[in-house]
């Protein structure tokens, strides 16, 4: 049983935090996240954050959907009731193609974009009725906080961190006491 | 030794007086229910009142719980079913329609006991299976829940027992009183003759004390006048227009109203086909009727001008047969008649003058201009006299004369209505009033019968046993198809019952058959004969009659010469109407039957009105409104003729004759509000009946029978001097086509002459509709039907491909085909409004087209103006088109449909799958030929249609055909080619293990064309008619270039004209 | 960081910091709504109400008391439903390509305009429902499964593309709307005291914490679905044009028609957006961040889209003479000289003619002219779409059948009844909702503040 510490140093201007990150980490700091009101573009290398993969799931999801309705039409209108409207040919997929191609390209993006959104929820946790996790209100409002946390950082105690943070123009920090059961 | 005794039990051992009893009533005798319910038993039943009302308060709770439930129908089945009804299958029964105008021979379609359709009966009686629509539509009739349902006296309700008493009493009383007159319509009945004879017979006290007076709705009587004088036999001669080469017509309509019609009609149509040798068709009249319409050269005449018409061709012929001229005419009138009278003289013999002028004179020379041409014993047949229109005029203005003057004692009115249909009315009602005793037999409380004291009304015909003689060797039967529905009394009956004649009507018929029918046919014992002849439904025998032979004198020739030049003066700035019977409604005796007042006018295409015709001339020298349409109501005129005045709405008639108007009959009824059946006034945007500022219920139309008026013994139809001004008010009219032309689009009518057509060169008169194509590198023209974006599905060869043929030569827009697809498929009646929106319902229409100056000019190239072109000529040409769903094997329809509703069948049909519809309206608007009928509300429930929609009481239900579903709101809708008659037709061919036979199958419409305008079959089939006519130099496709590869051709109009006639 | 050319316009006046511009868009949310606001949605509401008495009376007595009759099968109904999918155009248009075009200036407008587009598109929907003639059956449209045996929809008809392209579109838009939303209604939820609200805002805002990770799948997100909806925006009123396209019915059978009705489409929803944005910057004082220049740069694409639209009128007429088809071209004499030549030339003056008159600095830059302009071809293109619906088929190929249509109350009913329900639920969202995007107008506050833009002219000398 050991009690943990999390460190929030809050900055004014994204600019200014980014510049701090950077310092931090060429320190061999390992900044746990960031926190901000919008995209701080350029934070992501620093801190280290991979790009993410949901432009190859909503491909993916495409695909889904294309094959989902060129399958499902065929059925329809080929395979088990094929009818005669208006004399249009529907003897084979081919013929019948020209008038599948609208159904099937919104039927594509309706489950690339659908896809997309729905993973995109889950994988950041943004679900109806999911408690806030940000640090300081301010953080949706006007400031930014580089999060670090003495788990990720075993070399530095927490002392050393708080230290470091505040040579960075800091405008406040917070820390946060919590402990972990070990199992033994 | 002693014997054992076997025995049942202790009891009959000992034989005990409880087992004797007991053994006694081993079988107890039950009781009788008199016994059961006698009043000891309920005495000491032990129901108290108290008990009584608790069930009675229970059940009734209970009934109230269980109504919030949709309630159970049970259909019970026969119990034991009658021998010919097999439930899901029609019957047909040949029959008789005879209402003191129309005759025809039909056959009658029933449905589990129900008549729920009328045709034509093909092969028995005068009129070869033709039927106008009012005939078609009579069916409706029988269920018309304002017809009278008991004996009426009083006003009230009551049984025949106590009026036939009353009314034997009441008649005895009469006979010393006064003259004592039965009034009816023209009786063609043998056997009914013979009850009326007995009546009058019975109350003959002395000379003309009781007397039989006929007179008819719509006068012919000038024709028996002219005969009388020109062959000394007031008779009205058969006239056989198949025969004739060259025919004029003078203000006779008769392929629309005139005399037999629709037994010229089929008659002439075979004598117009453009292959064989075609009649030549001369018309002259003031209204464009139907048959002016279908004539090859037709010259508008005021109806003042008739006689010198017809004085002008008899002077033609006269200086070519060398006989000396008769009055002088002028020489506009000579020259428009030369070259007709050239061409009656051409083809002397075989030709036909006849005119619709009810005025002694002008028939008297057209009977001499008949005899200078030798028809008589050709065209005109003498020895077949008709029995039909045998009205007295003068006799029926005497009675008038006679009621005004109180001298009759009692009025027995039978299959008439004076009280509306006497030009005279008025003087009749006043006269009525002194009449001690007041008969009316009529079947509705109507202008008449609610005047009487008693009504006995008499069953539809639909309910009734009678027997016809429309003809010297022509006898016809009716018999009943359904059992009576009310507490009637067939006429024929009531007339036995009151002159003390104990016989049934039907043993009379039987009577009267066996006595003067049987004999003259013979040749089988005499219950074959009746049974044949019920069978058939008309028998026709050998009647030899004398033809007289022709008395007609120089000085009455000279006479009516005279009086005609006489009438040749017309006085300025007054006009000629002419009143005529419409199509639809006739005399007006059907004026209630929702389907004939929505029946749109053939030439005007108006529905639920009569109106004023009037020229475009007049019209704009009257500051009129041309144009109706549904924001643009008709401008209402005011016609005035010694102190009568009228109000009318006017539709501005292109062909009309300038100075003439023309107004229909048969319309006003119910005027003060008479209970003649539920659809017969005007009606409200959202239901209800208009009232007047004194709630009285507005009639339809305006009744101006009125402005007819007795001339020299005969009701003159047409009025001189005629006063007419613009009201300035306006009155809508529902008019179910607006646009008057067909803008010169030659690929959706398509019209030739003769001359051209004989050429044979079908480029000159019906085009392959062909465009560039591209085909090994060059362009080449192909025909569109050729031409196709992708691989179609098979239609040519394989399997059955319905389809149809119409003549447009053969149609004459009389619109029997119309009802008898109202009839067939449960179309819905909408009114007056909905139709005014366009939104009628009909399946099938006919379009009419009339030609304009400016179309000639676009199909030759020159420079035109389409605003123009909406413009009818002065007297234009007019093409009748039956236009339904085309059955495109591409159907436009199909295609848009979001839900597949509608698809096409393998067999060429494009079917409807109402149950499916989900009510876009893409189809419709996506249909070139714009025949989808959309059901825009629950025609069935809406209270807008209550009053005139037959489908929404039980009674007008029981006319709905139960093999075609009533269509649901919110559906679309469209002419099927009565796939139910396919389906069963097939069934039948099935059953009998053959192949379908050409023609065994008939779309309603088809079968009703009493011209066989329409030919229905197997395109496929290639023996079949109409695959052949498909194949034909003048079979066509409407509008082919769109490339809908149609299942319906129409064939290339041809009229009897040289090119520079045309 | 990139610094935009000095000589662009500010997009965002007055010298604004991060915490100005939450508080400017936030005020109006936690403080008592304007008077303005209150007069606006009540007359919206009795509107709106009015309109749905209109639907009800409708459904319950059928299609017949519109003014329909067997020729006009289509006449107000799917006139409106073109004429409100085409002003959901605008939405879609302006966050998706404008933000692939890399366009600052949509920040300010973008999320009102998407709230225009889900309003519209739901406002469209509405008469496509309606105007059947049996909506309670309106779910046989959809491939479902069914006890009719394999009873399955026709995939050959454009209805049913629609009705793909329209749910799909309406979809799409609306997550890509929400999306955007979730990290202002945490900044919302963050700021509010009122416990209730709080509670509302948090649920409203999926526990956002605006963590580097979140904000970089955010863009991501955002990225894609703009590329995708982009193409989406162009199908869906190319399919709507291929309702009449892929007729035969001459004025609709035109093969121009896809870019035509897309042009048009966007061209009525600028000019709606306008009308909206020219009312609410005055109502919500957000004149700071809607500028003049936004007002402007609208115009300009009203400039353009309204010419390709003229283009378009111009090229059917040649078309239609030049083809030689007797109906075809009777079909475009009878539009400008027939009974409805009022309604052809009251479209070619405020959809051809009005446009153009942008050409002038000074009037472009003129909000209440621009108000006036924005109406005037929203009128024009609702009159285009009835030109272009009733007047083909009214007088079509058999002229037996040529009829007029003349709209009932209810028509009309229904027609205004949709404006109100449009703009009580605008109003609605103009209270509630953050109206613009505040993370992204942050995001460009250093490039585009007029504050941070003086700074660096400054430095320059």
């Amino acid at each position: 049983m050991t009690t943990e510490k999390i460190i929030y140093g809050m900055y004014d201007d994204e600019e200014v935090l980014k510049s701090a990150a950077k310092s931090l980490v060429s320190k061999g700091v390992k900044v746990s996240d960031v926190y901000s009101p919008f995209p701080i573009h350029g934070i992501d290398p620093i801190i280290g954050v991979r790009p993410t993969r949901l432009g190859d799931m909503a491909f993916i999801y495409g695909l889904f959907g294309m094959t989902m309705a060129l399958i499902g039409m065929r059925y329809f209108m080929i395979i088990d009731w094929p009818m005669n409207i208006g004399g249009k040919p529907n003897f084979s997929l081919l013929e019948n193609l020209p008038s599948f191609i609208p159904v099937t390209f919104e039927f594509t993006v309706l489950c690339a974009c659908h896809g997309m959104a729905i993973t995109y929820m889950f994988r950041n946790k943004t679900l109806p009725g999911m408690p806030a996790t940000n640090p300081d209100p301010r953080t949706t409002d006007d400031k930014f906080v580089i999060e670090l946390q003495t788990t990720d950082n075993g070399s530095f105690s927490a002392d050393q961190l708080a230290e470091m943070l505040r040579e960075t123009p800091v405008v406040e920090i917070t820390e946060k006491v919590y402990t972990v059961q070990e199992e033994i | 030794m002693g014997q054992t005794k076997y025995f049942r039990g202790l009891d009959e051992l000992h034989n005990t007086p409880q087992f004797q009893e007991a053994a006694n009533n081993e079988f107890p005798k039950e009781l009788t229910v008199d016994e059961f319910l006698g009043k000891a038993n309920l005495n000491e039943a032990s129901t108290s009142r108290r008990d009584f009302l608790k069930f009675l308060g229970f059940s009734v709770t209970a009934a109230t719980v269980a109504a919030c439930e949709t309630p159970v129908i049970k259909s019970i089945p026969y119990v034991n079913k009658p021998e010919e009804i097999t439930p899901g299958v029609a019957n047909y029964y040949a029959s008789t329609y005879y209402d003191g105008q129309d005759f025809a021979n039909i056959m009658v379609k029933t449905r589990e006991g129900r008549p729920i359709y009328i045709k034509g009966n093909k092969n028995f009686g005068i009129t070869a299976g033709a039927t106008g629509p009012r005939v078609n539509a009579s069916v409706l009739g029988l269920y018309d829940s304002a017809r009278l349902q008991s004996p009426i006296k009083a006003g009230k309700a009551a049984t025949w027992k106590e009026v036939d008493a009353e009314i034997a009493a009441k008649l005895e009383q009469a006979k010393g009183k006064g003259k004592i007159r039965i009034l009816t319509s023209t009786v063609i009945s043998p056997s009914l003759q013979t009850a009326i004879n007995g009546l009058v017979a019975k109350f003959n006290t002395g000379e003309g004390t009781s007397a039989h007076i006929t007179a008819d709705a719509y006068s012919y009587s000038a024709i028996r006048k002219a005969n009388e004088k020109t062959f000394g036999v007031g008779l009205i001669p058969t006239y056989n227009f198949g025969a004739a080469k060259t025919i004029v017509g003078i203000g006779a309509d008769f392929m629309g109203s005139w005399l037999m019609y629709n037994e010229y009609v089929s008659a002439y149509a075979k004598n117009r086909k453009a292959d064989s040798d075609m009649s030549r068709h001369f018309q002259y009249e003031s209204l464009m009727t139907v048959t002016g319409a279908s004539a090859d050269v037709r010259i508008a005449t005021k109806p003042s001008e008739e006689g010198q018409v017809a004085l002008a061709i008899y002077n033609h012929l006269a200086a070519k047969a060398g006989v000396s001229a008769a009055g002088v005419v002028s020489n506009d009138i000579l020259t428009k008649t030369k070259k007709a009278a050239e061409e009656l003289w051409a083809t002397k013999g075989s030709s036909l003058v006849v005119a619709g002028s009810n005025n002694l004179h002008v028939q008297l020379v057209v009977n001499h201009i008949n005899q200078l041409l030798g028809n008589y014993g050709t065209t005109i047949d003498l020895s077949k006299p008709v029995n039909l229109f045998n009205g007295n005029d003068e006799a029926a203005y005497k009675l008038v004369e006679e009621m005004k003057a109180g001298e009759v004692s009692a009025l027995i009115v039978y299959g008439l209505n004076p009280a509306y249909h006497f030009f005279n009315a008025a003087d009749f009602k006043a006269g009525l009033a002194k009449v001690g005793l007041k008969i009316s037999l009529a079947d509705f409380k109507d202008e008449t019968a609610s005047l009487c004291d008693y009504v006995c009304p008499d069953n539809h015909f639909l309910e009734s046993w009678n027997d016809f003689m429309p003809k010297a060797g022509e006898y016809a039967l009716a018999q009943p198809t359904i059992s009576r529905l009310f507490n009637t009394r067939q006429a024929g009956q009531s007339f036995l019952v009151w002159s003390g004649d104990s016989r049934n009507y039907l043993d009379l018929i039987k009577e009267t058959a066996q006595a003067n029918v049987f004999p003259k046919v013979g040749g089988m014992a005499f219950g074959d004969f009746w049974n044949n002849s019920l069978h058939n439904g008309a028998v026709s025998f050998a009647d030899a009659q004398a033809s007289p032979a022709f008395v007609g004198s120089e000085a009455d020739l000279n006479l009516a010469s005279t009086v005609i030049e006489k009438s040749a003066k017309n006085v300025s700035g007054t006009f000629e109407v002419l009143l005529y019977n419409s199509t639809a409604i006739g005399v007006g005796n059907q004026a209630n039957n929702p389907w004939l007042q929505e029946l749109p006018d053939p030439i005007t295409k108006i529905t639920w009105d009569n109106y004023l015709t009037v020229s475009p001339v007049d019209a704009q020298a009257l500051g009129f409104n041309t144009y109706i349409g549904e924001d643009n109501p008709a401008s209402v005129a005011e016609i005035s003729i010694n102190g009568k005045t009228m109000k009318l709405p006017v539709y501005v008639l292109p062909g009309q004759k300038a100075g003439t108007m023309a107004v229909a009959l048969g319309y006003g009824r119910g005027e003060n509000g008479e209970e003649i059946g539920k659809a017969a006034f005007q009606t409200g945007t959202y239901g209800g009946y208009l009232t007047d500022d004194n709630g009285k219920k507005q009639a339809i139309g305006v009744n101006v029978f009125p402005l007819a008026k007795l001339t020299e013994g005969c009701v003159a139809y047409s009025v001189e001097g005629v006063q007419v001004k613009n009201t300035g008010e306006t009155f809508a009219l529902a008019c179910t086509q607006t646009q008057h032309t067909v803008m010169g689009r030659d690929s959706i009518v398509r019209e030739t002459t003769l001359g051209t057509y004989r050429k044979g060169n079908r480029e000159d008169f019906n085009p392959v509709h062909a465009i560039a194509y591209h085909e090994g590198g060059e362009s080449i023209k192909k025909p569109v039907d050729e031409i196709d974006l992708w691989g179609e599905h098979p239609v040519e060869n394989i399997g059955h491909r319905w389809g149809m043929a119409i003549d447009l030569n053969s149609c004459h827009g009389c619109g029997a085909c119309i009802i008898a697809c109202h009839a067939e498929n449960n179309v819905p009646v909408v009114g007056k409004d909905e139709i005014r929106r366009s939104r009628d319902m009909h399946w099938l229409r006919l379009d009419r087209y009339f030609s304009s100056a400016e179309e000639p000019k676009k199909l030759n190239g020159e420079d035109f103006s389409y605003d123009l072109m909406e413009i009818p000529e002065e007297n234009p040409k007019v093409v009748f088109m039956p236009m339904m769903c085309q059955h495109c094997n591409h159907a436009p329809c199909e295609t848009v449909c979001p839900v597949a509703a509608t698809t096409h069948s393998n067999e060429g049909i494009n079917q409807m799958t109402y149950n499916r519809c989900i009510g876009t309206r893409y189809c419709a608007n996506n249909c070139p030929y714009k025949v989808r009928r959309f059901n825009w509300f629950n025609y069935q429930e809406y209270r807008k249609f209550t009053e005139v929609n037959p489908a929404q009481d039980d009674l007008g239900r029981m006319v709905l055909n139960p093999d075609v579903t009533v269509r649901a709101r919110g559906v679309m809708e469209k002419c099927s080619l009565c796939v139910g008659r396919i389906q069963a037709g097939k069934l039948e061919a099935k059953k009998k293990g053959e192949p379908i036979q050409d023609g065994a199958i008939q779309t309603a419409c088809a079968e009703a064309c009493p011209t066989h305008a329409i030919t229905f079959g197997d395109i496929n089939d290639k023996g079949s008619v109409v695959a052949g006519l498909t194949k034909s130099n003048r079979a066509y496709r409407v509008i082919e270039e769109v490339g809908t590869q149609t299942n319906m051709y129409y064939m290339v109009k041809v009229r009897n004209n040289s090119e520079k006639e045309a | 960081m990139v610094k935009e050319a000095a000589i662009r316009e500010p997009l965002i006046l007055g010298n604004k910091s991060y915490g100005d511009i939450t508080t400017d868009v936030i005020t109006p949310i936690m403080n008592k709504a304007p008077k303005a606001w209150y007069v606006l949605i009540s007359i919206a509401a009795i509107i709106a109400v009015w309109g749905l008495g209109c639907i009800t009376y409708l459904i319950g007595t059928g299609i017949g008391t519109w003014g329909l009759n067997k020729t006009v099968g289509w006449a107000w109904d799917i006139t409106n439903f073109v004429w409100w999918v085409g002003i959901g155009h605008a939405g879609t248009l302006i966050s998706a390509v404008l933000l692939l075009f890399r366009q600052k200036w949509r920040m300010a407008i973008n999320r009102s305009a998407e709230a225009m587009t889900i309003f519209a598109v739901m406002m469209a929907a509405v008469f496509p429902g309606i105007h059947m003639g049996r909506i309670w059956l309106a779910y046989f449209v959809f491939p479902v499964p069914n006890q009719f045996g394999s009873l399955w929809v026709n995939f050959n008809s454009p209805l049913l593309w629609d009705v793909f392209a329209i749910s799909t579109y309406f979809s799409v838009s609306l997550v890509f709307w929400y999306i955007g939303l979730i990290p202002d209604f945490a900044t919302i939820r963050d700021k509010v005291t009122d416990p209730v609200r709080k509670k509302i805002y948090s649920l409203l805002s999926f526990g956002w914490s605006g963590r580097a990770k979140h904000w970089n799948r955010f863009e991501e997100v955002s990225l894609v679905l703009a590329g995708m909806a982009t193409p989406l925006v162009f199908s869906v009123h190319s399919i709507v044009s291929m309702d009449f396209a892929t007729s035969v019915i001459p004025g609709w059978h035109t093969t121009i028609f896809p870019p035509y009705f897309v042009s048009g489409a966007v061209f009525s929803g600028f000019a709606m957006v306008q009308t909206l944005l020219l009312i609410m910057r005055k109502v919500m004082k957000l004149e700071n961040y809607v500028t003049i220049k936004h007002i402007e740069y609208m115009n300009i694409v009203i400039i353009v889209t309204g010419s390709i639209v003229g283009v378009a009128y111009i090229t059917e007429l040649f078309i239609s003479w030049y083809s030689g088809v007797e109906y075809e071209s009777y079909a475009f004499i009878n539009r400008f000289s027939g009974p409805y030549w009022w309604s052809y030339w009251s479209m070619m003056t405020c959809n051809v003619i009005s446009p153009q008159l942008f050409w002038v600095k000074k009037w472009r830059r003129n909000l209440s002219f621009t108000f006036v302009m924005s109406i005037v071809v929203n009128i024009g293109m609702w009159f285009e779409r009835f030109v272009i619906i009733v007047t083909s088929i009214h007088r079509d190929y058999l002229p037996s059948s040529w009829t007029m249509f003349y709209p009932t109350w209810v028509d009309i009913g229904v027609f205004v009844g949709t404006i109100g329900i449009f703009f009580t639920l605008f109003l609605l969202f103009a209270r509630f909702f953050p109206v613009l995007a505040l993370n992204e107008i942050k995001s460009i506050l250093k490039s585009s503040g007029e504050e941070f833009k003086n700074k660096a002219d400054n430095h320059h000398h």
